[in-house]
């Protein structure tokens, strides 16, 4: 918009005066335009100069005495920690040089921990290394009103989730300190949503949070795994109406990530060993994982009231409440896994066809051929499971083929009879 | 206070925290090796599939199991104390491993149950712990650590040869001070054997 203010002048479409008027608006509304580039090269900077370091300390030198390996380990954390007072005292205002510095401290604190574990060939233990480690950094978050920090902590915690909840689960870690660590970041991530609402860093505490709680879900699971279908289809439909009701972007992090694992779990579920197992199952009520599954299918539901009642107006997408029809198909699944196969499947198929139309509404091609996408992931996943003759399952795809032909021609053309 | 001053505070109290940690871990170990008892641990020969870690040398050590009777009250993964004592040829052997730290401990080293294994003979049943202990790993520099790893495996296969790490143990802890074939430092041997 102001770059093209001076063609508008010249123009004589707005006064000179109008001209100053809008510039001044827009620095009103953005008093500080830093520049995108310069923090995200600070930081890439910190972080290489920070690992260049690191790596030449961590040759382990034979020759020098242990003593001053002991130092040397010591040498990233104090230039990191240097760093940062300088810019607490001196560069408070710039965003390039909080993250830049706070990145450098972040990766400096591991750093010589690793290498003193190294100095005296300490084995260590993964999960309570990443614990002292992400503690430690925690502060940067708020001390340096860090995103970077507050990034590198999720990523730290989720990989803590997954080595004590997955990979060395016996291990003696305690998976569920997790959602502790996760509440630190939170009221960082308030603010950000509050103060700057487009910001990069905004996008990637979106898909970071999500995508860590999502990891981290599974390690509830210990006995009653089934229900943990529920968890994890309740918790797509809270993303998704998170996504729509908190989120002014239309395409945001968490309406994607709960679209796509809705359709993902719908496809994935359409098979029907799931359904065999379940109806053989005892389940047990009361469950860890029942009471999860609950507490997230309550909440997705009252959030879905929630939605209803602010954005009447708002049109249904049936992807909001297929966590609820996912949950009647697991309940009928418990009485008869034939039932629950073809429910799942049809619902699936539903999804695929709702696309489609939705594609073809609203003319976008993406759109609709994910749409016919879904349609031809389950149409493949049949081909494996069901005792249809080659004929049947050949004219199957032929038709699916026919279709994606169809519906991009068709709408192809609309686009053109629009041009025209 | 205003604002500032207690991100400062805030600022300062994590820097020393971070300074504590490494200087916490330095500390302990240092008091190890100065007071701490020297066991040696004769190693096994490696699984040669074992893929190359980088730079250091995996260790594998010939005392890891004990014959228990009491095998199921054991879990996976536990942490242990295991009790050592020299034997005839001062290399160490396991005299005990029980659940806590006893009070006079500077022959115990805390360790991790690897499994419980049962084994059959025509007479009776074995029940065994496999520990794994907490220094496995013996750091060396960058350039010289795949020669000495091959030459560790190689040794470590040749039974006229005896291989061992000493190691300082007290209070449960341990620090892996080297890695000795026959009985010159590995160290030493790489180097003479580097062009």
């Amino acid at each position: 918009m102001i770059k093209d203010l001076p063609e508008l002048v010249e123009a004589g479409i707005i006064s000179e005066a109008t001209a100053a008027q809008i510039r001044h608006y827009y620095f009103q509304k953005n008093p500080q335009p830093q520049n995108r580039l310069l923090i995200a090269f600070g930081i890439l900077g910190a972080l290489l100069i920070g690992l260049g370091i690191i790596l030449i300390i961590a040759h382990n030198w034979d020759e020098l005495a242990r003593w001053f390996k002991t130092v040397l380990a010591f040498v990233p954390l104090v230039v990191g920690q240097v760093a940062c007072a300088y810019t607490l005292l001196k560069k408070q205002e710039s965003i390039a040089w909080r993250e830049a510095s706070s990145a450098f401290l972040f990766m400096s604190v591991g750093a010589s921990i690793s290498l003193i574990s190294q100095i005296y060939n300490l084995g260590g233990n993964l999960s309570s290394f990443l614990l002292v480690w992400m503690l430690l950094c925690a502060p940067l978050i708020y001390v340096m009103r860090s995103s970077i920090a507050s990034l590198c902590y999720l990523i730290g915690i989720t990989y803590y989730v997954s080595e004590t909840g997955y990979w060395s689960r016996y291990d003696g870690g305690n998976p569920h300190l997790y959602w502790m660590l996760l509440l630190i970041p939170l009221p960082h991530y308030y603010h950000l949503y509050k103060q700057n609402i487009a910001s990069n860093f905004l996008t990637f505490h979106h898909r970071f949070i999500s995508l860590s709680i999502l990891i981290a879900l599974g390690t509830v699971a210990k006995s009653s795994e089934e229900f943990m279908a529920i968890a994890y289809m309740s918790l797509f439909g809270l993303f998704y109406l998170i996504g729509s009701l908190f989120i002014d972007e239309e395409n945001n992090e968490y309406k994607k990530i709960g679209a796509l694992g809705t359709v993902a779990m719908f496809i994935g579920f359409s098979f029907k060993w799931f359904w065999e197992e379940l109806s053989k199952q005892d389940l047990r009520l009361l469950s860890p994982e029942f009471i999860i599954a609950a507490l997230l299918s309550l909440l997705a539901l009252m959030l879905f009231f929630y939605k209803q009642k602010r954005k009447p107006k708002e049109s249904f997408n049936p992807l909001e409440l297929a966590f609820v029809w996912f949950i009647l198909i697991f309940v009928a699944g418990i009485g008869s896994y034939i039932l629950a196969t073809v429910l799942i499947n049809i619902f699936a198929l539903a999804i695929g066809v709702y696309t489609v139309v939705r594609g073809s509404k609203q003319n976008h091609l993406g759109i609709l051929n994910y749409g016919l996408l879904i349609i031809t992931t389950l149409v493949v996943c049949r081909f494996f499971d069901t005792d249809m003759t080659f004929v049947v399952r050949g004219v199957l795809f032929v038709l699916v083929g026919i279709g994606f032909f169809v519906a991009n021609y068709s709408m192809l053309q609309k686009r053109r009879h629009h041009e025209q | 206070m205003s604002s500032r001053n207690w991100l400062i505070i805030l600022f300062a109290v994590m820097v020393l925290a971070q300074l504590a940690v490494p200087f916490k871990m330095i500390f302990d170990r240092e008091k190890v090796l100065s007071e701490g008892n020297t066991f040696k641990f004769k190693t096994a020969p490696i699984d040669p599939s074992d893929p190359f870690r980088g730079k250091y040398i995996t260790l594998n050590f010939a005392e890891n199991n004990f014959e228990v009777i009491d095998g199921e009250t054991w879990q996976n993964g536990q942490a242990v104390y295991v009790l050592l004592a020299k034997d005839a040829y001062g290399f160490a052997k396991i005299v005990d491993v029980v659940k806590e730290l006893p009070d006079e401990s500077n022959n115990c080293v805390k360790a991790k149950l690897n499994y419980v294994a049962t084994k059959k003979d025509s007479t009776k049943t074995i029940q065994e712990l496999n520990v794994e202990y907490p220094f496995e790993r013996f750091y060396m520099e960058e350039s010289k650590a795949p020669l000495a790893e091959s030459m560790y495996w190689e040794v470590s296969r040749d039974t006229t040869k005896i291989t061992y790490a000493s190691v300082s143990i007290q209070n449960g802890r341990a620090v892996l001070k080297d890695v000795f074939i026959g009985d010159v430092s590995i160290r030493e041997l790489v180097k003479a054997k580097q062009p």
